[in-house]
C-alpha cells in the first residue's frame, strides 16, 4: 500500500491530475464562453490535485469518500462520469443529480463518494457514520473524510474527531490546508496558525497520530494516507492528515444577485492581501506541471506520452461541456420528487 | 392481545422489536450503554448500542452518514432543546441529502427527544419544539399522546426511510396505556379522533390532547360536545381528518403548549381557513403558550401554559361568536 | 496562608455545604421545585476561586451553580428563595437553580446546556479587553462539557485573541450518568486542551489551600492581560448528577474515604494544625453557616410567589 506506485499508477495519478485540472479550467471558461449557464456559488480545486489523487490512489473499491462543496475533484478521480458531473453543474435533466443539487452537492453512490455537505465541517460527522457503519459490517472498508482547514475550528471537528479516536472508528480524516477559509486567512482564525504551528497538532486533544505532508506532491500523499489507510483497515483507529495546498483560483465565483454576471475574480492573496508575490510562488510550484515535469525527467513517461494523454483529457472535457450544454433542463414537476423516500 | 405499559417504557419497546427484527437498526446517545447489564446491550451488544459524549452535533451527523450507508440509528437525544445546537445537521443536512442527490441516498434515521417537561425544569428544558422540524420538506415529525401510540409510531419511524424526528412528551412518561403486543405500527399522516363530538372541533398534540379531553367533560357538562382530534403526526399532517370534523362542527379551536407563532396550531390554523373557510361559522381560536421563555416558579409556569380552563373558555367563545 | 483568609475559606465552604444539604431537604419536601443539582463534595474550588474575584470580575456557570453564587457574594435569601420561586428571588423566580445571574456581584449567569456557557464567557473577558479594564472572566464546567464543539471553538478564539478568561473545570469524573472513559480517551481536561498551548494546571479540587494558590497564580496573569487559562480541579460530587438520581452507576463512597476526601474537614485539620483557627473557631463557623441557612429559609419561606403578569412582562425590555 505505501511502496512507491508503480510505472502504471504513476501515469494513471498524472491522467487523474490532469483530467481535474481540465475540468476545473472549464467549469471556469464556462462563466465566460457561457454567461449564466453556471448560477450559484462554485468552487474550484485546481492546485490541489496532488493532494487529491495522491489520497485517493490510497484507497480500494468498496472504500468510500465524503467532502466539502470544493467536490469535484473527488468523483472525477474516482471514475464518475463527466458529462453527468458537467450537466449538473449546468443544472440540466441528465445531471448526476438529476440538477437538483448543483455544483456543491455532487454524489456518486455507486463509486463511493457518498456526498458532500455545503455547510463547513458539517460532513466530518457523516463521514465518521459512514466509518461506524463499515464497522459493524466487518469486511474492512475505511472511509476517506475531506475538509478545509476552516473546518478545524468548528465544533463538528473537535466531536467528531474525538468520538472517531474513542470508538476507534476506519476513517482518515484527511485536512486540506490551503491557508484560507474563503477570504481570511488561517492566522487570523486559529490559535495554532497564528502560532506557526501545523494544524496537525490539534490531533494531539484526540489520541490520534497527526501528520503534515505536502500536499504538492502526489506520491508521498499517497504514502501518508496510505499508512494511515493502513491503520484505519486494521482497527486501530483514525488520523489527522493535515495536506498542505494551494487553491490557484479565488474561493469561488463571485456572489451576486441575479442578473449581475458571474465571474472568478483573483486570488484573495491579489485582490484582498496585496500579496501577488504569495500567489506567483504558488503558480511556480503547480503541482501538475511539476509532477508531469518529474515523471518525464524519470522516464516514467514521455513527453509525446504527456501531450497525448493531455490531448485525450482535453477532447474528454470539451465533450463534457458540449454534453451539459445540451442536455435538456429538468421537466418542472421533477422538483417535487425525491423529498421522501 | 394487549398489555398495559406506561408511556416510556412502550417507546423502548418498540425500539428493541425494531432491533430484533431489523439488525441494521442502532441505537445510541448520551447516558447510555455504560453498564453490561443494560437491557440493551445484552440483547444488541456494543456494536449497534453506544454511549457518545456531550456531542450533538457529531451524533446526528454520524447517524446521517450510517443511515446513508445502509443502517438505520436511532438517536437518544433526551430533550428536543439538545438538539438545538445542532440545528445545521438537523434541518440542513439529514433532510436534504436525498433531494440535492437526486434519489441517490436515504437517510433512514430518528431523532428520539423528548419536550414539553413543565415541572420546572425551567427556560432551557422545557419548550415545545414541534412546529421548528415541522415544515422541513425531507423531514417527518411523530408526537404520541398515548403509550399505544408511543410503540406504533416509534416502529413506524424507525422503518421510515427517511428522517424522523420523534418527540415524546415528558408529562406523559408515567401515563400507562393498553399497548398491542408484537409488532404495532401507527401510520404516519393519520389522526385519531380521540373523542366525537358535534359542535366544536379541538385539535391538541401530546400532552394537550389530554387538557382537550379534560375540557370536553366539562363542556359536555353544559352540553356541549367537543370532537377532539389528535393529529399524531406534524408531517406528515392529516389535515383531511381535520377539514372533515370542521365541517361537521363549524368551529374550532387548537390547542398547543408552544408560544403563538412557533406552534404547529398557527399552521394548522392557517390551512383550515384556507382551505376549511366555507366550514368556519367562527373565527378559529387558538389556546397556547404565552409569549415569555418558560419561568421557573411552579404558579407562574402554569400561568403561561395552556389548561383546561382555557381550553374551555376558548370553546364557549368561539360558540358565542354569531357569524355574519 | 493568612488566617483571615483560612476562616473566609471555612465560613463559605459551610454555607454552601448547609445550604446544600437544606436544599436536598427542601426539594424532598417539594417546596423546591424540578431540577436541582448540588454541589456538596466541590465546595472547595467555588470557595477558593470566587473568595479571590472582586465583584466585578464576572463568573459564568453550569446547572451545578449554587455553591459558586453563594462563594461569589449572592446572599444566601435570595438564591434560596429563587429555589423556591419566589418573588424575592435572584431572578424573582423566573430563572430557578440552573438560571441563577445576581450582576451586582457578577454572577452573570449559570445556563442548563452543557458548555453553553463557555462562549458566552469568552464574550464577557472580549468585552473587559475592549473596555481595558483588569476584570477578569472565569467560566465553571464540569469534564462532560470539554468535548462539546462549542468548548473548542471558545477555546481557540480566547487563545487567538488572548482573552483574559481562567477556565476552572470541576472534573468529578462524571457527565451526568456517565464516567469520563465513555465520552474521550483524553483522561485530562488540561491535556485535551494541549494543542493550544495556553498555561494550565491540574490540581486536587478538594485542596482548598492547592486550588488557592494555583488560581491565584492564574488570576495574576489574567488581570495583566495573559490569557487564557485553564485550571482543572480534580473533584467528588457527593450526591447525584441531580437530587433523585439514584445512582446505580457508580459505588457509593465509604464513610472513611469521605472522611478522608471531605474538602471542609480536611481543610479544617490543616487550619487546626496550622493554628489559622482554633477548635473553638471551627465550631462558631459551622454554627453561623447553619444560622445563616435557617435564616434564609425563614426569608424565603416568607416571600409571596411571584405575580403571573410578571411572567409576561419579562420577555423584551
Amino acid at each position: 500500500m505505501t511502496d512507491t506506485p508503480d510505472r502504471d499508477r504513476l501515469i494513471w495519478m498524472f491522467t487523474q491530475m490532469l483530467r481535474i485540472r481540465e475540468f476545473e479550467e472549464a467549469v471556469k471558461r464556462t462563466f465566460i464562453d457561457h454567461p449564466g449557464v453556471i448560477r450559484g456559488h462554485t468552487h474550484l480545486a485546481d492546485g490541489a490535485e496532488a493532494s487529491i489523487v495522491g489520497s485517493l490512489a490510497a484507497i480500494r473499491p468498496g472504500d468510500q469518500v465524503l467532502s466539502t462543496y470544493r467536490c469535484h475533484g473527488y468523483p472525477i478521480t474516482l471514475g464518475t462520469d463527466t458529462k453527468a458531473m458537467m450537466a449538473e453543474i449546468y443544472g440540466r435533466r441528465d445531471g448526476l443529480c438529476k440538477g437538483l443539487g448543483g455544483s456543491m452537492h455532487l454524489v456518486d453512490v455507486d463509486r463511493g463518494f457518498l456526498g458532500t455537505s455545503g455547510i463547513v465541517a458539517a460532513g466530518i460527522p457523516h463521514a465518521a457514520g459512514v466509518a461506524y457503519a463499515a464497522q459493524i459490517r466487518g469486511e474492512g472498508q475505511v472511509v476517506l473524510s475531506f475538509f478545509g482547514d476552516g473546518a478545524s475550528k468548528q465544533g463538528a471537528f473537535h466531536e467528531t474527531l474525538n468520538i472517531a479516536s474513542l470508538w476507534k472508528l476506519p476513517v482518515v480524516f484527511v485536512m486540506e490546508n490551503n491557508g484560507y477559509n474563503v477570504h481570511t486567512r488561517s492566522e487570523q482564525e486559529d490559535a495554532n496558525a497564528a502560532a506557526g504551528e501545523p494544524l496537525a497538532v490539534k490531533a494531539k486533544a484526540y489520541s490520534m497520530p497527526g501528520v503534515t505532508v505536502d500536499g504538492g506532491d502526489p506520491v508521498l500523499v499517497h504514502q501518508t494516507v496510505g499508512a494511515a489507510v493502513d491503520r484505519a483497515r486494521a482497527g486501530e483507529g483514525p488520523t489527522l492528515v493535515e495536506s498542505g495546498v494551494y487553491r490557484l483560483s479565488a474561493h469561488g465565483n463571485i456572489i451576486a444577485p441575479p442578473g449581475v454576471p458571474l465571474h472568478f475574480p483573483e486570488h484573495e492573496a491579489i485582490e484582498k492581501f496585496g500579496a501577488p508575490e504569495e500567489y506567483e510562488a504558488a503558480l511556480r510550484g503547480d503541482p501538475v506541471p511539476r509532477f508531469r515535469g518529474r515523471l518525464v525527467t524519470d522516464g516514467v513517461m514521455t513527453a509525446e506520452e504527456a501531450d497525448r494523454i493531455a490531448g485525450d483529457v482535453r477532447r474528454e472535457v470539451a465533450a463534457a461541456v458540449e454534453f451539459g450544454l445540451a442536455s435538456p433542463f429538468p421537466e418542472l414537476e421533477s422538483a417535487r420528487e425525491h423529498v421522501y423516500a | 392481545m394487549a398489555h398495559e405499559l406506561p408511556y416510556i417504557a412502550a417507546i423502548d419497546e418498540a425500539i428493541k422489536l425494531e432491533m430484533e427484527r431489523d439488525p441494521t437498526v442502532l441505537y445510541f446517545g448520551q447516558n447510555m450503554a455504560t453498564t453490561e447489564n443494560e437491557d440493551f446491550v445484552t440483547s444488541f451488544g456494543h456494536d449497534r448500542v453506544r454511549v457518545t459524549p456531550i456531542s450533538e452535533t457529531a451524533e446526528i451527523g454520524i447517524a446521517t452518514g450510517a443511515a446513508m450507508a445502509g443502517y438505520r440509528p436511532v438517536v437518544e437525544l433526551y430533550m428536543a432543546e439538545f438538539m438545538l445546537v445542532a440545528m445545521d445537521q438537523v434541518i440542513n443536512e439529514a433532510p436534504r441529502f436525498r433531494y440535492m442527490s437526486g434519489g441517490q441516498v436515504k437517510v433512514p434515521l430518528v431523532l428520539k427527544a423528548g419536550y414539553g417537561f413543565t415541572a420546572g425544569w425551567a427556560g432551557q428544558h422545557t419548550g415545545t419544539l414541534g412546529a421548528l422540524f415541522m415544515g422541513v420538506p425531507g423531514l417527518k415529525v411523530a408526537v404520541p399522546s398515548t403509550a399505544a401510540d408511543a410503540k406504533g409510531l416509534m416502529a413506524t419511524a424507525i422503518r421510515d426511510d427517511n428522517p424522523v424526528v420523534y418527540l415524546h412528551h415528558y408529562l406523559l412518561t408515567l401515563e400507562h396505556g393498553e399497548v398491542p403486543d408484537g409488532e404495532h405500527l401507527v401510520p404516519f399522516g393519520e389522526a385519531a379522533v380521540r373523542r366525537t363530538g358535534g359542535d366544536v372541533t379541538i385539535v391538541g398534540t401530546g400532552w394537550t390532547v389530554g387538557k382537550a379531553l379534560a375540557a370536553a367533560e366539562r363542556l359536555a357538562e353544559e352540553g356541549i360536545e367537543a370532537e377532539v382530534i389528535d393529529p399524531r403526526t406534524l408531517a406528515p399532517l392529516d389535515l383531511d381528518t381535520i377539514l372533515e370534523s370542521v365541517e361537521k362542527t363549524g368551529h374550532l379551536v387548537l390547542v398547543d403548549q408552544a408560544p403563538r407563532h412557533s406552534s404547529v396550531a398557527a399552521v394548522i390554523a392557517g390551512d383550515v381557513a384556507e382551505h376549511g373557510f366555507g366550514s368556519l361559522k367562527a373565527p378559529i381560536r387558538l389556546v397556547t403558550a404565552l409569549d415569555t421563555t418558560v419561568p421557573y416558579s411552579e404558579p407562574l409556569e402554569a400561568y403561561v401554559l395552556p389548561d383546561e380552563a382555557k381550553v374551555v373558555d376558548a370553546v364557549r367563545k368561539t360558540l358565542q361568536t354569531v357569524s355574519a | 496562608m493568612r488566617p483571615d483568609t483560612a476562616r473566609r475559606l471555612l465560613e463559605t465552604m459551610w454555607r454552601i455545604r448547609r445550604f446544600e444539604e437544606r436544599v436536598a431537604k427542601l426539594k424532598r419536601q417539594n417546596e423546591v421545585h424540578g431540577l436541582v443539582h448540588l454541589s456538596i463534595g466541590q465546595e472547595a474550588v467555588a470557595a477558593a476561586v470566587c473568595c479571590r474575584l472582586r465583584d466585578d470580575d464576572a463568573v459564568y456557570s453550569g446547572h451545578r451553580a449554587h455553591g459558586h453564587a453563594i462563594a461569589k457574594g449572592a446572599p444566601l435569601e435570595r438564591v434560596l428563595a429563587e429555589l423556591m420561586g419566589r418573588a424575592d428571588g435572584l431572578c424573582q423566580g423566573l430563572g430557578g437553580s440552573m438560571h441563577l445571574v445576581d450582576v451586582e456581584h457578577g454572577l452573570l449567569g449559570a445556563t442548563g446546556v452543557v458548555g453553553g456557557n463557555v462562549p458566552i464567557a469568552v464574550g464577557s473577558a472580549l468585552a473587559a479587553r475592549l473596555r481595558g479594564t483588569d476584570q477578569v472572566t472565569v467560566v465553571f464546567f464540569g469534564d462532560g462539557a470539554a468535548q462539546a464543539g462549542h468548548f473548542t471553538e471558545a477555546v481557540n478564539l480566547a487563545r487567538l485573541w488572548a482573552l483574559p478568561v481562567v477556565l476552572v473545570c470541576e472534573n468529578n469524573g462524571f457527565a451526568e450518568f456517565t464516567p469520563r472513559s465513555a465520552h474521550t480517551t483524553i483522561e485530562r481536561v488540561s491535556d485535551a486542551v494541549a494543542p493550544f498551548g495556553f498555561e494550565r494546571d491540574t490540581v486536587d479540587g478538594n485542596d482548598v489551600e492547592a486550588v488557592w494558590d494555583t488560581f491565584g497564580r492564574f488570576l495574576e496573569q489574567a488581570r495583566a492581560g495573559r490569557g487564557p487559562l485553564l485550571l482543572e480541579c480534580l473533584t467528588h460530587r457527593l450526591r447525584g448528577h441531580y437530587e433523585g438520581d439514584a445512582e446505580a452507576y457508580r459505588a457509593a463512597i465509604t464513610a472513611d474515604e469521605w472522611q478522608q476526601k471531605d474538602p471542609i474537614l480536611r481543610f479544617q485539620r490543616r487550619a487546626l494544625l496550622a493554628g489559622w483557627i482554633d477548635e473553638a473557631d471551627a465550631a462558631a463557623i459551622e454554627r453561623e453557616a447553619v444560622a445563616a441557612v435557617a435564616a434564609a429559609e425563614r426569608f424565603a419561606s416568607a416571600s409571596p410567589f411571584p405575580s403571573p403578569e410578571l411572567a409576561a412582562r419579562m420577555t423584551y425590555t
